[in-house]
C-alpha cells in the first residue's frame, strides 16, 4: 500500500513531537516515573530502576529516528510497538482491578487514573504509527506540501494535548458532581 | 489553482488557530477543576483536635488590651467567631450575651471578628457589646483555623480545647457545653446524635 508523503510525513513528526515530549517528563523526573512504573507492578523491584532510566530514551531515540526518512519505517513500527506495549500494562493493571494508580502517561500536572478510555488513546496513537510506517508514494515535495504537513502536525498535537486534557479532566468532573 | 492554495493556506491557518483555542480551553477548564477541588473537600472539623491543649495566641481587642487565648487561666473560655456581614452570627448574639450574663462566673465570652471597622462598631452598637471583650484581627481565626461562621470554641481553664463546632442556634450552642460536661464526645458527634442538626453554611 503507497500512501501520499504528506500523511507520512504529518504522522511521523506528530509521533516524534510525543515522544520527545513524553521522553522529557521523564528525563526531568526519574524518581517520579520510577515510582509510576513500580506502581504498575509488572516489573520485579530490582530493574525498576534501570528500565525507568532507559525507557526515556529509547522513546527520544525513536523520535529521532522517525525524522529521517531512511529509519522512518522501522522507527514507526518501534513507536508501535512501545505505545501498545504501554496499552497492554494498562489493560493488565485495568484486568487487576487497579484502576486508582496514575498513568503516568503525560506530564506532572496531568495526572489521571487508568481507565478503558486510556486503551482507545493508545490504540488511535498506534494507528498513527502505522501510518508513518506505510511506504510514501514518489513524487517531488513543494513548499506547499511542507506547509501542509507541519499545519497538520500542529492540528494533530493540538488536538491530542485538547483530548488528553479532557480525559484528565473528566474523573475530576466526576468527583465534582459526588460520583 | 491559485486560489484553491490560497484558500487551503487559510484554512489551515485558521484550523490551527482554532485547536489552539479548544486546547487552551481545556487547559482552562482543568485549572478551574484545580481550584475547585478543595472547596469540594471542605472539611468543618479541621484544625485543633477537641480535648488538646488549645494553641496558644495573643490578640489585641479593640481597644488595643491584649487577649490571651489558650493558657491556663480562672475562667473557661468561649471564643465566638462572628462577622458583620454574617447575619446568623447577629442572630445568635443574644443567646451568646446571656451565657456570658447566666455564666459569668466561670466564664469568659471573647467575640473574635475581622474586616471594616466601621461595620464591626455598627454591630458592637446596635447589640451593645460595649463592655465585652472584642477582637477584630485574623490572627486568632488563623491559629484555630476558621473556615465557616458563626463557630465557636470551648477552652477550659487548664487551656485545654473542650469543643467548639459551626453553630447555627442556641442549640448547637449550649451543645458545646454540653459536650464539656459529657468530657469524652465531641461535638460532631454530640451534633450527629441531634434529631435536626442545622446545619448551615455561610
Amino acid at each position: 500500500m503507497h500512501l501520499d508523503p504528506i500523511f507520512i510525513l504529518a504522522s511521523a513528526l506528530t509521533l516524534a513531537v510525543l515522544l520527545a515530549s513524553a521522553a522529557t517528563h521523564k528525563v526531568r523526573a526519574p524518581a517520579r516515573f520510577a515510582k509510576q512504573l513500580a506502581d504498575y507492578q509488572l516489573l520485579p523491584y530490582s530493574v525498576v530502576r534501570p528500565i525507568a532510566r532507559v525507557i526515556p530514551l529509547v522513546e527520544l531515540m525513536v523520535a529521532f529516528a522517525l525524522l529521517v526518512p531512511a529509519s522512518r519505517r522501522g522507527a514507526a513500527l518501534a513507536a508501535g510497538g512501545l505505545i501498545s506495549l504501554y496499552a497492554l500494562a494498562i489493560a493488565i493493571n485495568l484486568w487487576r482491578g487497579r484502576r486508582d494508580i496514575d498513568c503516568g502517561c503525560a506530564g506532572p500536572d496531568q495526572a489521571q487514573p487508568l481507565r478503558p478510555v486510556l486503551l482507545l488513546r493508545n490504540s488511535a496513537l498506534v494507528g498513527l504509527a502505522l501510518l508513518a510506517g506505510v511506504a510514501p508514494v514518489a513524487r517531488d515535495l513543494g513548499v506547499f506540501d511542507s506547509f501542509v504537513s507541519v499545519a497538520a502536525t500542529a492540528v494533530l498535537l493540538l488536538v491530542y494535548a485538547a483530548a488528553d486534557g479532557l480525559l484528565a479532566n473528566s474523573p475530576l468532573l466526576l468527583k465534582l458532581i459526588g460520583r | 489553482m491559485e486560489g484553491l492554495i490560497v484558500s487551503n493556506v487559510l484554512l489551515w491557518v485558521l484550523l490551527v488557530a482554532v485547536a489552539f483555542l479548544v486546547m487552551g480551553l481545556v487547559r482552562q477548564i482543568g485549572v478551574l477543576h484545580g481550584r475547585l477541588a478543595p472547596a469540594g473537600a471542605l472539611m468543618v472539623d479541621k484544625g485543633v483536635a477537641v480535648n488538646e491543649a488549645a494553641p496558644q495566641v495573643t490578640a489585641a481587642d479593640r481597644n488595643g488590651r491584649p487577649v490571651n487565648f489558650g493558657y491556663a487561666g480562672e475562667k473557661n473560655q468561649l471564643l465566638f467567631f462572628l462577622s458583620p456581614t454574617c447575619p446568623i452570627c447577629k442572630s445568635l448574639l443574644p443567646a451568646i450575651k446571656s451565657i456570658a450574663r447566666e455564666q459569668a462566673g466561670r466564664l469568659d465570652v471573647v467575640f473574635i471578628s475581622d474586616g471594616d471597622m466601621d461595620a464591626q462598631q455598627a454591630l458592637i452598637r446596635e447589640h451593645k457589646l460595649e463592655h465585652a471583650t472584642y477582637v477584630v484581627g485574623p490572627e486568632v481565626g488563623m491559629t484555630y483555623q476558621i473556615g465557616k461562621l458563626p463557630y465557636a470554641a470551648l477552652i477550659d481553664k487548664s487551656g485545654t480545647l473542650r469543643a467548639k463546632g459551626l453553630v447555627n442556634s442556641r442549640e448547637h450552642l449550649d451543645s458545646l457545653f454540653e459536650v464539656e460536661h459529657l468530657n469524652s464526645a465531641t461535638l460532631q458527634e454530640y451534633l450527629n446524635s441531634q434529631p435536626h442538626p442545622h446545619v448551615h453554611s455561610h
